[in-house]
């Protein structure tokens, strides 16, 4: 038996194409080497079937197998699914870190302690005036002033809890917005994710393998893990179903999602978007509920919103109290905070009080600046202290989360990031593979040339 | 661990720990701007509970600072018009001991019994004495003059005590009961008859000058007089020792606010020196950051490969 003649010709063709889809390949990886969720993508190459010649040894009479190329199987993108679940679950504990330690910050941040323009400072003023009131010669200057600090004391509740209340509303404005049927982030997310479910279908039923929609599809689960917990399972189509929240968590666990958030090509958005559903998942959503459930009105921010109004209410009611019972004449002295007044949206120097020249006795007066120093403001300290302590762990655990965040995201880049230095070195490679199997195509092509001259000749 | 190492890893850890390096770097500029470590509650709750606690007791001892102050200039108000008061006393005794010899004619007498008439206003005039527009000797109707000059000798005041807080729960009297010695003269004018305190006793002996009856002059009015004299140096004796608690208590609460202050200092004020040098060292440590992340993002294995790959 002979060899066909134009066999090396083939085989040598088959290296030009396998060097130039590997240096193609590169010149994608290269393109995208900046492009966020992008993996790095590589030629898989196998021998062709070779070319069986029997009897080639004229002398044994033994056949052989004759190799007859290289064959491009397929271009892959090389990705861990492990570390993917894994970043997603850190990502969405990073994100609720993240809004934990920014809301409890703003709430901090109205406090303004410890600096003299804080509560705390303000309540020591006005005890302070009391104290004055109690030794002064001219009482109708000291009324004014203890007036005067009694509104700055009420104002500044007043302003406090006007800040956590519009807190409350930003928190629950952003919970509605991203959890928006048709123009939130979870449904922009989730429809996306449905689009390339379909696409990714389609193509993998045409026997293609889909890199580039799966890299966007990751991409987007990725987007959506910030909202809620996530938890992604693969369907043989090359679909894939994501749970959402509670779900999701449940799903990990081996529950049956019967309506997963995306579900091949449709989204169940009502059923997962709920309260219930969020309520306690990790995420910003969760987090945003764990700091205020407009349903039900609870969260860290109503507790601290609770404490401020027992610090209103303890100084109404003692300040009040300490004038009344230090009344020995019977004369029914006013009462220094509007009664009506115990909230610290509501709390209010009386407002019959201006009108008096010298509403008080100096034991009414000593007795007030007794307070000083007592349930109110021992209460308001602790306030201060929890509030800082909220602020602190949340932003120890957002530094935390976000380290870890990073050391996932390191290693899943060392698994399909791209680097330049390695594709340069596979583009010499490639192109020295290219140059080689052009070389072989012309000395093949010389034989023959010699071989035909000879004939001809 | 990570075996390759990526372009885009490279860039995200310079750029992390740049950040980093920054993010420490601003806590201690703020650190040495502001002159405290703790600038919000998160920095160190419980030392913020500590300085919100000390500066209530710094607010606190400022109060009592003040009314000890307050408690001092009434003393003090009181010591002047006592010791005039007694020196006016001291001045009658003599008198009366002089009419009371029985050599002075009458119109020697009816000149003393002027002088001891003056006296009395005089002493009326200082047991009106007020401080920073309050009447120390009337109780706590501060806003009352507590005699009027004149013949009438009724008191206006009353006798409740005005205290000042000096410590927590520690409340000092610093009213003197000066009428309490005084009195309210007379019960009927030119009649002996009355409380038999002070006034009562000068009004006697101006009416026993006059009269030249002196015997009485020698007999009961001295004894009378010696008395009085006698409840005065009394309540000069516990103003006195009002005046001596409010000195200690000056000195207690001085030395309170220090070492309040001294705790407040540690708890929430940075140490300049240690914050110092952090930040040089954290200055440093960002120099460090971008020199090396300067270089290591700009190399790759480009700059090696020159017009061979090209």
């Amino acid at each position: 038996m002979t060899i066909p003649t134009y066999m090396g010709l083939q085989t040598a063709l088959s290296g030009l194409e396998a060097a130039q889809a590997a240096i193609d390949t590169t010149g994608q990886n290269i393109a995208n080497a900046s492009t966020p969720g992008y993996s790095r993508q590589q030629v898989n190459l196998t021998e062709r079937s070779p070319l069986t010649i029997p009897a080639l040894s004229s002398y044994t009479g033994q056949g052989s197998q004759l190799g007859a190329g290289v064959d491009i199987t397929s271009i892959t993108r090389i990705r861990d699914t492990f570390l993917d679940s894994q970043y997603r679950s850190q990502n969405s504990q990073t994100s609720a870190d993240n809004t934990n330690a920014q809301i409890l910050g703003q709430a901090q941040a109205s406090l303004n302690e410890p600096t003299s323009s804080g509560l705390s400072s303000v309540l020591d003023t006005f005890f302070q005036g009391f104290n004055t009131y109690s030794t002064a010669s001219n009482q109708d200057g000291s009324t004014q002033t203890i007036i005067g600090d009694g509104q700055a004391v009420a104002d500044s509740l007043n302003t406090l809890s006007g800040q956590i209340t519009t807190l409350q509303s930003q928190v629950t404005q952003q919970y509605d917005t991203l959890t928006d049927p048709t123009s939130g982030a979870v449904a922009s997310d989730a429809n996306s994710i449905a689009q390339l479910n379909v696409q990714i279908a389609q193509a993998q039923s045409a026997g293609l393998n889909a890199n580039d929609l799966e890299d966007q599809r990751d991409n987007a689960i990725d987007d959506l893990s910030q909202y809620s917990n996530v938890y992604v399972s693969t369907q043989s189509n090359g679909m894939v179903n994501v749970s959402f929240g509670n779900a999701a968590s449940a799903a990990q666990n081996g529950t049956t999602d019967a309506t997963p958030l995306v579900d091949g090509g449709t989204v169940n958005l009502s059923q997962n978007l709920s309260d219930s559903n969020l309520s306690g998942s990790s995420g910003t959503l969760g987090s945003l509920l764990g700091l205020y459930d407009s349903t039900t009105g609870t969260g860290t921010l109503s507790n601290y919103l609770t404490t401020l109004n027992g610090v209103a209410n303890q100084l109404v009611t003692t300040v009040n109290g300490a004038i009344s019972s230090a009344d020995s004449q019977g004369a029914t002295a006013p009462a220094f905070f509007d009664p009506s007044g115990t909230t610290a949206a509501t709390i209010a120097v009386n407002p019959s009080l201006s009108s008096t020249s010298t509403p008080y006795t100096a034991a009414e007066a000593s007795a007030v600046n007794a307070l000083s120093g007592g349930s109110a403001e021992q209460t308001y300290q602790a306030f201060v202290t929890q509030v800082g302590g909220d602020v602190q762990s949340a932003q120890n655990s957002q530094s935390t989360s976000q380290s870890l965040l990073t050391a996932i995201g390191n290693q899943r880049q060392s698994v399909s990031g791209v680097s330049l230095d390695e594709e340069m070195t596979n583009l010499i490679q490639f192109q020295q593979a290219y140059q080689a199997s052009a070389r072989v195509e012309s000395t093949i092509n010389d034989t023959f040339t010699s071989l035909l001259s000879m004939v001809s000749g | 661990m990570i075996g390759r190492i990526t372009n885009q890893m490279a860039a995200q850890t310079t750029l992390s720990g740049i950040e980093s390096a920054l993010d420490r770097l601003d806590t201690t500029q703020q650190e040495l701007s502001t002159g405290k470590q703790i600038n919000q509650p998160s920095d160190n709750p419980s030392g913020t509970a500590l300085t919100l606690q000390l500066n209530n007791d710094l607010a606190n001892l400022s109060s009592y600072n003040s009314n000890v102050t307050d408690g001092t200039g009434w003393t003090q108000a009181q010591t002047g018009a006592l010791s005039d008061v007694t020196n006016a006393v001291q001045r009658i005794q003599e008198l009366v001991t002089e009419a009371a010899n029985g050599t002075q004619s009458q119109a020697d007498m009816s000149a003393s019994a002027d002088e001891v008439n003056q006296l009395i206003d005089e002493i009326k005039q200082d047991a009106n004495t007020q401080y920073n527009g309050q009447y120390v000797f009337s109780g706590s109707a501060t806003t009352t003059a507590p005699y009027q000059s004149g013949s009438s000798d009724s008191y206006a005041g009353n006798t409740n005590a005005v205290t000042r807080e000096i410590g927590p729960n520690t409340s000092l009297t610093v009213s003197a009961n000066l009428s309490g010695v005084l009195g309210t003269g007379q019960t009927v004018a030119g009649q002996p008859a009355g409380d038999g305190l002070l006034l009562n006793t000068l009004r006697n002996i101006s009416d026993d000058m006059q009269s030249g009856n002196s015997s009485a002059l020698g007999s009961t009015d001295l004894t009378n007089l010696s008395s009085g004299l006698n409840s005065l140096l009394g309540l000069s004796a516990t103003v006195g020792s009002t005046t001596d608690r409010l000195q200690m208590a000056s000195s207690r609460i001085a030395s309170l606010q220090n070492s309040a202050s001294d705790s407040l200092s540690n708890t929430q004020d940075a140490d300049m020196a240690q914050t110092e040098i952090n930040f040089s060292t954290q200055q440093a440590a960002l120099t460090a950051a971008l020199q090396a992340g300067a270089s290591i993002v700009q190399e790759s294995l480009m700059n090696f490969l020159g017009s061979t790959s090209g």
